[in-house]
C-alpha cells in the first residue's frame, strides 16, 4: 500500500558539527562589523571608496551574511535536493578557508595593504567558495533530483565564485596591471555580481521554499520561479556585457527593469504564499524576515535613482553609501536575524534531543532562546538601522554614532541568544 | 483522518499515545498533521507496525520525530515488537491535516 524506503534519508541529514561553526563565526563577525561601524562612523560622511568602508562591507558580506548562508545551506540543501550532502569534510574545509580568509582580507582593506594580507585572504575566500561549489554540485548530481530551488542555489554559488574570483583579480590589479582600468572602475561589476547573483538569487531560491514551508502554505508556482530565475540571470549577464562593451549609462536601465520585474514577481509570490497560508499566527522571526522582502522594493527604487543620476547628473556618494548600507545592514541583516532563530534552534534541538524521548517533557525548539531578548533586539535593530541610514543622508556624525551604537547593542543581543541556543543542555528530567 | 488499520480498537489506543508526539516546528501532533498512514497489528508475531511519512523528505528533525513515534508506540504496547516504516509514497500534502489540526493552525 505504502512504498516504504528502508534506506531512507532519515538519519542522513547534515551533522550539527558541520553547521554550528558557521553560525558562531557569523555572529562574531556581525559584532565585529558593528564595532567597526561605531569606531569609524564618520567615514560614512565622505566617499564610499575608502579602506574602512571596504573592510566593514567585506566583514558583512563574507564574515556575516555569506558565512551564515553557507552554514544554513549545508543543512537546508539536503531538504531542497532530497539527497544527502556529499561531503562533511568539504564543508569543514569550506568553513576553514573562509574563516581564515576573511580576517586577512579585512586586514588588507583596513590598512589598505593590497599585498600579502589582501591577496592571501582573497585566495582563501576563493578556495572556500570553490569547495562549497564542488560539494553542492556533487550533492545535486548524486541526488538525481533537479528542482527549481536547487537550481537557484547552484547558480547563485556560481555567481559567488565569479564574484570572489573577480574580487581577487581586483586586489591583484592594484599592484599589477591585470585589467585595462583601475580596480575602482570594476567595483560595481564585482559588487552587483555578488549582491544580485549571489545574495538575491540565493535568497529568492531559498525563501521561495522556506516561506511557504514555515507559513504552511499550499501555494507553489514553479513557472513563476523559473521566470524570476531567468530574469535575474539574463539581467546579470546583460549588465556584464553592457558594462564591458558599451559602458552606456542609459542601457544600464535594461537590466534594472528586469531585476525590478523579478523582485516584483518574487514579492507577489510571497504575498500569494502568505494569503494561502494555513498557519494564521506569524512568529517574530518570520515577521523580521518578511520586512527584508519588503525592503527589496525600496532598494530597487534607490538603485533607479542612482542609475538616473549616473545618466543625467553626478551621483551623490551619500546615496551610494545609503544603498550599500541598506543592502548589508538592512536587507541582508534583517533576513539573517530572523532566519538564524528559525533554523539554529532546530539544529541544536535535534542535537540535544534526538536520542532522547522528546515527546512529553522536552522544550520546543522555540524555547531554546530568549524571546524577550529577540524582540528587544529587533526593535533596537530597526531604530538603529534607520537612524544610521538617515545619518548618512543628512551627513550627521551624531546620528551615525547613535545608529552605530544601537547596532552594536543589536549584535550583542543577537550573540547572547545565539550562544544561549548553542550552549543549551538537556534538563535532567 | 485516513489511517489504515486492521484493528480499530488497538489503533485508537495507539493514536492516543501518538498524539503526544509533536512536530516541533509546527507545534501539531503527528496524528493531526496526517503523518501516520497505517498502523497494523500482527497477533501471531506480537508486533505493531506503523507506516508514516514526514512533511518533507530529508526533514532535519525527521529522525527525532520517527524515534518518538517508535517510543510512543512502545509505551502503548510495551510487550510488543514495534516497527516504524518511513515512506514517501504517496507524499504528504496539506490535505492530510485533520480538521482539529486546521483549527489549531488557524488560531
Amino acid at each position: 500500500m505504502f512504498d516504504s524506503n528502508p534506506n531512507s534519508a532519515i538519519s542522513k541529514t547534515t551533522s550539527y558539527k558541520v553547521v554550528l561553526p558557521f553560525y558562531i563565526y557569523a555572529g562574531i563577525s556581525f559584532l565585529v562589523a558593528s564595532l567597526f561601524l561605531f569606531a569609524h562612523s564618520e567615514v560614512f560622511i565622505n566617499h564610499y571608496y575608502q579602506p574602512k568602508i571596504l573592510a566593514i562591507t567585506h566583514i558583512m558580506a563574507l564574515g556575516w551574511a555569506t558565512m551564515l548562508i553557507l552554514g544554513a545551506s549545508h543543512q537546508l540543501v539536503p531538504v531542497f535536493i532530497e539527497g544527502r550532502l556529499y561531503s562533511d569534510k568539504l564543508a569543514y574545509l569550506s568553513f576553514l578557508f573562509l574563516a581564515v580568509g576573511v580576517p586577512f582580507l579585512v586586514y588588507g582593506f583596513y590598512t589598505f595593504d593590497m599585498n600579502i594580507p589582501a591577496k592571501l585572504g582573497g585566495i582563501f575566500v576563493v578556495f572556500a567558495v570553490l569547495t562549497f561549489l564542488i560539494n553542492l554540485a556533487v550533492s545535486i548530481i548524486k541526488s538525481n533530483r533537479d528542482n527549481i530551488h536547487a537550481m537557484f542555489v547552484i547558480t547563485a554559488t556560481f555567481w559567488l565564485f565569479y564574484t570572489v574570483l573577480l574580487g581577487l583579480i581586483l586586489v591583484y590589479n592594484f599592484n599589477t596591471d591585470l585589467l585595462p582600468d583601475h580596480s575602482l572602475h570594476f567595483l560595481s561589476l564585482h559588487a552587483h555580481s555578488g549582491i544580485l547573483g549571489w545574495f538575491l538569487l540565493l535568497i529568492v531560491g531559498v525563501a521561495s521554499r522556506l516561506i511557504p514551508m514555515f507559513l504552511i502554505s499550499k501555494y507553489t508556482n514553479d513557472r513563476l520561479l523559473w521566470w524570476i530565475y531567468s530574469l535575474i540571470n539574463v539581467a546579470l549577464i546583460l549588465y556584464q556585457c553592457i558594462f564591458i562593451f558599451f559602458d552606456n549609462g542609459l542601457s544600464l536601465f535594461i537590466h534594472v527593469i528586469m531585476i525590478l520585474i523579478a523582485i516584483s514577481l518574487f514579492v507577489f509570490y510571497c504575498i500569494r504564499a502568505f494569503q494561502n497560508r494555513m498557519r494564521n499566527k506569524l512568529d517574530e522571526q518570520m515577521k523580521i524576515s518578511l520586512i527584508s522582502v519588503a525592503m527589496m522594493l525600496f532598494l530597487i527604487l534607490l538603485f533607479i535613482i542612482i542609475i538616473s543620476m549616473i545618466c543625467f547628473s553626478e551621483v551623490k556618494p551619500s546615496l551610494v553609501l545609503t544603498y550599500g548600507f541598506l543592502i548589508f545592514f538592512g536587507w541582508l541583516s534583517s533576513l539573517m536575524l530572523g532566519m538564524t532563530f528559525k533554523t539554529l534552534p532546530f539544529i541544536v534541538w535535534n542535537k540535544v534531543y534526538h536520542h532522547r524521548a522528546a515527546f512529553g517533557n522536552t522544550p520546543s525548539p522555540k524555547k531554546l532562546f530568549e524571546h524577550t531578548i529577540f524582540k528587544i533586539m529587533c526593535i533596537i535593530y530597526l531604530i538603529g538601522f534607520s537612524i544610521f541610514a538617515i545619518g548618512i543622508i543628512l551627513a550627521s556624525p551624531y546620528l551615525l554614532k547613535i545608529g552605530a551604537f544601537l547596532i552594536i547593542i543589536t549584535s550583542i543581543l543577537y550573540n547572547i541568544n545565539v550562544f544561549k541556543i548553542i550552549l543549551h543542555k538537556a534538563s535532567s528530567t | 483522518m485516513n489511517i489504515i488499520t486492521n484493528d480499530l480498537i488497538k489503533c485508537k489506543d495507539a493514536l492516543r499515545f501518538l498524539e503526544r508526539v509533536f512536530d516541533p516546528e509546527i507545534g501539531l501532533n503527528v496524528v493531526d498533521l496526517g503523518l501516520i498512514y497505517e498502523i497494523s497489528f500482527n497477533e501471531e508475531e506480537n508486533k505493531a507496525t506503523c507506516s508514516m511519512t514526514l512533511t518533507t523528505q530529508f526533514c532535519p528533525i525527521g529522525e527525532s520525530i520517527v524515534e518518538n513515534v517508535r517510543i510512543a508506540l512502545q509505551s502503548a504496547y510495551s510487550n510488543s515488537l514495534i516497527e516504524v516504516k518511513l515512506c514517501f509514497q504517496p507524499p504528504w500534502n496539506y490535505d492530510r491535516i485533520s480538521e482539529s489540526g486546521r483549527i489549531f493552525l488557524n488560531r
